[in-house]
C-alpha cells in the first residue's frame, strides 16, 4: 500500500494510511510513540497541554480513542457526567465491547473539558438512542485496527479475529498495544453538526457494530471509577479549585425579578478594607481575597443597595388563572402529535361514559444540593478560562464567547465533579458561570463566584409549570373509544446566562415564537402515545412565553428550564392519572385496563412485569372513602422514553384526618432492551425513584408578584430518608431488543401519577394537582 | 489566630475566629471533603465531627471548635486506624469502613452530599453498633440540626451501606 495515497471509504468514513511516525504530537520532541495521541491530559499537565485552545479534531480517530503500547486505553467525550455514572461505566463497556478490549484496559476517561474532548453536547441522553458518538468511533477505530494488522500480520482482514484486545490470524496474534507501536493511523470519522449547540456533533455514518450475541463486558456489574476517588475526599470537585490571586465573590443580585438598579450600596471600607464592588448594568458583586469577606461584604452592600420595585408576576395563587385567562397561547404554533387520528368531536359525543378534567403541574426546581458555583480567569491575552460543573461546557463556551463578542478560540470551560443539577445547565450554563466571567474581566484576577442557597433557588432557572385538559370517551363495554388531551407549558429552555442579561451584555434571544428548536417557545408533543388500541385520539400542545419575562424590565421574570425527563413528565402525570380514572369508571382493574388498550408488546411486558413484582392486588379501583384511621391504595404508570419502556406500582396509605401520605412500597419495571451495567441502572432508577416521590409529595416553587420566594430547604422541601418507600426495581434485560435505551431520566417522573392513582383508589378522591401536600389532601377528603 | 487540632494535627489559623469553621476547612487548610451546600445548617453536606459529635460546619464558628478535635472526610481512614490501633503501614492503605462501604454498595450518584452521609454514618455506628434501619433513618432524618439531604436521591443505597459498615466494623471488633 501507498502510504501516502490510499484512501479507502469504509462504512462512510475515510481510511487511510498514513504510515510510520515517531512521535505523538507532545511539545519537545519527547518520544512518545503509540496510536494516535493527541495532547496530554489532567490538569496537573495543563501549562504544559493543550496547544490550541479549541476543540479536538471529531473527524481523528485519537480525539476518541488513544490506545497506547502498554495496551490501556484512553477514552474522551464532550459529554459530562453528572452522577449518572455513564462515561465512567457504560461508555467504557461500549468501548471495549466493541473494540474486543478489556473493559479494565480503559484507563482514563476524559469528559467535558472544551479543549480535551471532540464533540460537545449536553449530559443527557447518554446512551444516544443505542448508537453514541463513542461507541461509532469504537466501531470505526476497530476497523482501522483490523486494517492495520492485516497489513502488519499479512493475513487478510477477514481471517483475523480479536480477543480481550489481541487480534490473532494465521497463526500469529499481537496485542494491540504491539500493534499500534510506532503507528498512526489517518481514519477521518464523519461528523456532523454544530459545536456549541445544545445537541453538539455527532459521528456520522454507519461503521458495522458488533453483534449483540457476542457481547461480554455490556450487561454485566461495573464499578464507577469515580466513585472511590469521592468517598475517599480525593476527587477535584469544582468548589475546590483556586488559582493564585483569586478573588472570591459574592453577588447582590436585584431585589425582584424585574428590579432595575437605583444606586448601589456604598462599602464600609472600614469594615472591609479589601474588598471591591463592581458594577456593569443591573449586575452587581463584590469581590474580597477571603470568602468570608466576600460574604459578609456582600450583605452589607446588598443592605444599603436600592432598587426599583416591581410586581409583573401573577403570583403562585393566582398563576393557574393567569395561564388559563392571561397568558397568550395564540401567538406560538399549536403542535399535534403524530399519533393522532380519527375525528374526536363525534366519538366524544357517542361515548357511553365521559371523563372531563383539568390537570395542574406547579414549577419545581432542579434543586441541586450544592448551589452553583464558577472560577473565572479573563486573562490579559483576551482568553477566558472557566472552571465549573456543567453538563454542555461547548454551549456554555459559544455562550460566554457571544456575550465577551470575542472568537470561540478565546474561550475554554473545564469541568469537574460537582452537585447533579438535573438539566439545569444542559443548555450551557447553570448561573454563576457568566457572572464569574464579568467579574474576572473587571478586575484583571481569577473571580471565583459562588451563589447561596436563597440566590440558587431565586435567580436560577425553573421546570415549568403546566395545564393539560383531558377528555375521554368510555364504549358501552368499558373500553376507551376516544382520547383528547391538551397540554399548556410556558417556554421550556432560557439558556440566557443570567449574569449576561443583568449587565446588559449580548445573549441568545428569549424563547420566542420565531426561535428554533428548544429556543421556541413551542410546546411539543413529549410523551408516545401507548394506547394503540384506543380508536380516535387526539394530543395537542400548546406554547407560550416565559411567565413575567416580557413585563421584566430585566427582561427576566421566572426563566424556565428543562429539567430530569423535561416536558414528558408534565405531558405524563395527566394522561397516567386520567388514564386510571377511566378505568375506575370502567370498573377495570387499571393495570388489566392498560394492558386491554395496548398492543406494543414491550408495554404490555412492563405492566406484566410490574404486576408480578409488586403484589399488586387485581381489581376494580376501590375508590372507598368510607372512612377509617388509614387508607390503602395503589396505582399504577406507565411510560416510553429514549428507547426504554417503563411501569410503576405505588402502593400508599393515606390518614385522612391529616391527610399524610405514606408511600410505602414503589416498584418499577425497566426494559431499556440491552442493560447495559445492571448495578449503575439499579441504582439510578432507586434515585429517580425517590425524587419521583419527592415532587409527587413536597415540591412547589413558592412565589409571589415579585419574585420566587421559596429560598432554602424550608420553603424548598426534598423528601428526606425517613420517609423513602421500599423500593423494588425489576430490570428487564432485552438483547433481542438489539439496542440500549436510556436509563437515568423517566425514573423520577413515574411514582407522582402512581401515587395520585393510588390515591384516588384508596380515597376515591382525584387530586389532580401536585404537590400531594397534607393540607391540600387533607381538604379534597373533607368535601 | 486560632489553633485548632484537625484530623489528630494541630493547625495553627490565621482567619477571624467569627469564619465559619467550613471556610477555614476548605480554603485555609484545604481540606475539602466538607462542601458548602446552603450555609443554614439545612443539608448537611458541611459536617464534620467534633470531639466525635455530628456538626454543620457552615454555622460553627472558628472559635468553637478551639480546644476540640475535629475530624473530616480526609481524617475518617485515620480516625479507624487509631481505634483498631492499625500499624501505619496498613493504616496508610485502609479507609474507613463506612468509606469502604460507600464504595462496595456503590452508595453515591453525584457524590456532594455524601460527605455529611458518611460523617454521619460515622457517628452513628461509633453510637450503635448494629442499628436498625429505623435507627439508620432517625438518625439521618431527625437526630441533627437538620436532616442530611440528598437530592439525587441515594437514600436507600446510603441505608445499605451503613449495614455493611456496621457488620464490618462489628466483625472487627
Amino acid at each position: 500500500m501507498n502510504p501516502k495515497n490510499n484512501d479507502v471509504n469504509v462504512f462512510g468514513a475515510t481510511l487511510s494510511r498514513r504510515g510510520f511516525v515517531r512521535t505523538g504530537v507532545k511539545a519537545g520532541g519527547a518520544l512518545m510513540v503509540g496510536f494516535g495521541m493527541v495532547g496530554i491530559d489532567g490538569l496537573k499537565n495543563s501549562a504544559k497541554a493543550a496547544p490550541t485552545r479549541n476543540s479536538l479534531d471529531a473527524t481523528l480517530p485519537e480525539s476518541w480513542i488513544e490506545i497506547h503500547p502498554d495496551n490501556t486505553i484512553l477514552i474522551r467525550t464532550g459529554k459530562s457526567d453528572f452522577g449518572q455514572s455513564t462515561t465512567f461505566t457504560a461508555y467504557r463497556q461500549i468501548v471495549a465491547e466493541e473494540l474486543n478490549a478489556p473493559f479494565e484496559a480503559i484507563t482514563t476517561v476524559v469528559m467535558g473539558d472544551t479543549d480535551r474532548t471532540p464533540d460537545g453536547s449536553g449530559a443527557f441522553d447518554f446512551l444516544g438512542s443505542g448508537t453514541p458518538n463513542i461507541r461509532k468511533a469504537a466501531a470505526y477505530t476497530y476497523q482501522a485496527l483490523l486494517d492495520l494488522a492485516s497489513q502488519r500480520l499479512g493475513v487478510p482482514k477477514s481471517e483475523l479475529s480479536v480477543k480481550e484486545g489481541v487480534v490473532s490470524g494465521g497463526g500469529k496474534s499481537m496485542s494491540y498495544g504491539d500493534l499500534v507501536k510506532g503507528q498512526q493511523l489517518k481514519l477521518t470519522i464523519p461528523v456532523k453538526g454544530d459545536l456549541t449547540s445544545v445537541m453538539g456533533l455527532s459521528v456520522d455514518g454507519n461503521p458495522p457494530m458488533k453483534p449483540v450475541a457476542q457481547y461480554t463486558v455490556i450487561g454485566k456489574p461495573f464499578q464507577n471509577s469515580v466513585t472511590a476517588s469521592k468517598v475517599a475526599a480525593k476527587e477535584t470537585w469544582a468548589t475546590d479549585v483556586r488559582l493564585p490571586e483569586m478573588l472570591h465573590a459574592r453577588m447582590v443580585h436585584p431585589k425582584s425579578l424585574g428590579s432595575t438598579l437605583v444606586s448601589v450600596g456604598a462599602l464600609d471600607k472600614t469594615k472591609f478594607p479589601n474588598s471591591q464592588v463592581i458594577v456593569k448594568g443591573n449586575l452587581v458583586g463584590v469581590v474580597a481575597p477571603t470568602e468570608w469577606e466576600a460574604i459578609r461584604a456582600a450583605q452589607q452592600v446588598a443592605g444599603a443597595t436600592k432598587w426599583k420595585d416591581w410586581k409583573g408576576l401573577p403570583g403562585r395563587a393566582r398563576l393557574f388563572d393567569y395561564l388559563k385567562r392571561d397568558a397568550d397561547w395564540k401567538t406560538t404554533k399549536v403542535t399535534k402529535s403524530d399519533k393522532s387520528k380519527g375525528d374526536l368531536a363525534p366519538a366524544i359525543a357517542g361515548a357511553a361514559k365521559k371523563i372531563n378534567a383539568t390537570y395542574q403541574l406547579p414549577y419545581m426546581k432542579h434543586a441541586p444540593i450544592g448551589p452553583t458555583v464558577a472560577l473565572a480567569d479573563a486573562r490579559k491575552d483576551g482568553t477566558v478560562y472557566i472552571y465549573t460543573h456543567n453538563q454542555n461546557p461547548q454551549a456554555l463556551r459559544g455562550e460566554i464567547a457571544q456575550m465577551l463578542s470575542t472568537a470561540l478560540d478565546n474561550v475554554v470551560v473545564r469541568t469537574f465533579a460537582g452537585p447533579g443539577h438535573y438539566g439545569r445547565s444542559n443548555g450551557g450554563n447553570a448561573g454563576a458561570e457568566d457572572e464569574a466571567v464579568i467579574l474576572s474581566k473587571a478586575v484583571g484576577k481569577p473571580v471565583r463566584v459562588q451563589w447561596m442557597r436563597p440566590e440558587d433557588f431565586q435567580w436560577s432557572t425553573q421546570s415549568p409549570a403546566a395545564m393539560s385538559d383531558v377528555e375521554i370517551g368510555l364504549d358501552a363495554k368499558g373500553k376507551m373509544v376516544a382520547y383528547q388531551i391538551d397540554h399548556y407549558m410556558p417556554a421550556m429552555q432560557d439558556d440566557r446566562p443570567i449574569g449576561a442579561v443583568l449587565a446588559g451584555l449580548p445573549t441568545m434571544p428569549a424563547p420566542s415564537e420565531k426561535g428554533v428548536f428548544i429556543g421556541s417557545t413551542v410546546n411539543d408533543i413529549s410523551d408516545p402515545w401507548i394506547y394503540d388500541g384506543v380508536a380516535t385520539l387526539m394530543e395537542r400542545g400548546h406554547g407560550t412565553f416565559q411567565v413575567g419575562q416580557k413585563a421584566s424590565p430585566l427582561a427576566v421574570g421566572l426563566r424556565d428550564h428543562s429539567m430530569r425527563t423535561p416536558g414528558q413528565f408534565q405531558q405524563n402525570f395527566p394522561r397516567e392519572l386520567a388514564v386510571s380514572e377511566a378505568a375506575a369508571l370502567a370498573g377495570a382493574d387499571s393495570i388489566q385496563f392498560r394492558l386491554d388498550h395496548a398492543k406494543e408488546e414491550r408495554v404490555i411486558g412492563v405492566l406484566k412485569a410490574v404486576r408480578d413484582a409488586s403484589g399488586w392486588e387485581t381489581r376494580s379501583s376501590r375508590a372507598n372513602a368510607a372512612g377509617g384511621a388509614q387508607l390503602r391504595g395503589q396505582g399504577v404508570s406507565v411510560m416510553f422514553r429514549s428507547g426504554t419502556y417503563w411501569a410503576c406500582v405505588s402502593q400508599i396509605a393515606v390518614t385522612p384526618s391529616t391527610g399524610v401520605i405514606k408511600v410505602e412500597k414503589v416498584t418499577v419495571a425497566v426494559d431499556p432492551g440491552i442493560v447495559v451495567n445492571p448495578l449503575q441502572l439499579k441504582r439510578q432508577v432507586e434515585g429517580g425513584t425517590v425524587m419521583g416521590v419527592s415532587i409527587a409529595l413536597l415540591e412547589e416553587l413558592q412565589f409571589d408578584e415579585s419574585g420566587i420566594t421559596s429560598r432554602d430547604w424550608q420553603t424548598y422541601p426534598i423528601l428526606k430518608m425517613a420517609d423513602v418507600p421500599e423500593i423494588k426495581v425489576v430490570l428487564l434485560n432485552r438483547p433481542e431488543v438489539g439496542s440500549y435505551g436510556g436509563g437515568s431520566e423517566a425514573a423520577n417522573a413515574l411514582a407522582a401519577p402512581a401515587i395520585a392513582a393510588a390515591l384516588f383508589d384508596a380515597t376515591g378522591k382525584i387530586a389532580r394537582r401536585l404537590p400531594l401536600k397534607a393540607e391540600y389532601v387533607q381538604a379534597l377528603l373533607k368535601v | 489566630m486560632a489553633m485548632i487540632v484537625v484530623n489528630g494535627v494541630r493547625r495553627e489559623v490565621q482567619a477571624p475566629t467569627d469564619t465559619p469553621l467550613l471556610y477555614v476547612l476548605r480554603n485555609d487548610l484545604e481540606l475539602t471533603g466538607p462542601q458548602f451546600g446552603c450555609g443554614l445548617a439545612q443539608c448537611g453536606s458541611c459536617s464534620v465531627l467534633l470531639d466525635g459529635k455530628e456538626i454543620r460546619s457552615c454555622i460553627t464558628a472558628l472559635s468553637a471548635a478551639v480546644g476540640k478535635e475535629v475530624t473530616t472526610l480526609e481524617g475518617l481512614p485515620g480516625r479507624w486506624a487509631q481505634q483498631k490501633g492499625l500499624p501505619q503501614a496498613e493504616a496508610a492503605k485502609t479507609l474507613h469502613p463506612v468509606q469502604q462501604a460507600w464504595i462496595e454498595e456503590q452508595t453515591p450518584l453525584c457524590g456532594f452530599c455524601q460527605n455529611g452521609m458518611m460523617i454521619k454514618a460515622t457517628e452513628l455506628l461509633e453510637r450503635v453498633a448494629t442499628p436498625s434501619v429505623a435507627e439508620i433513618k432517625e438518625a439521618f432524618t431527625t437526630s441533627g440540626p437538620s436532616a442530611h439531604l440528598c437530592r439525587c436521591g441515594s437514600y436507600t443505597a446510603i441505608i445499605q451501606a451503613v449495614q455493611r459498615a456496621a457488620m464490618v466494623m462489628g466483625g472487627s471488633r
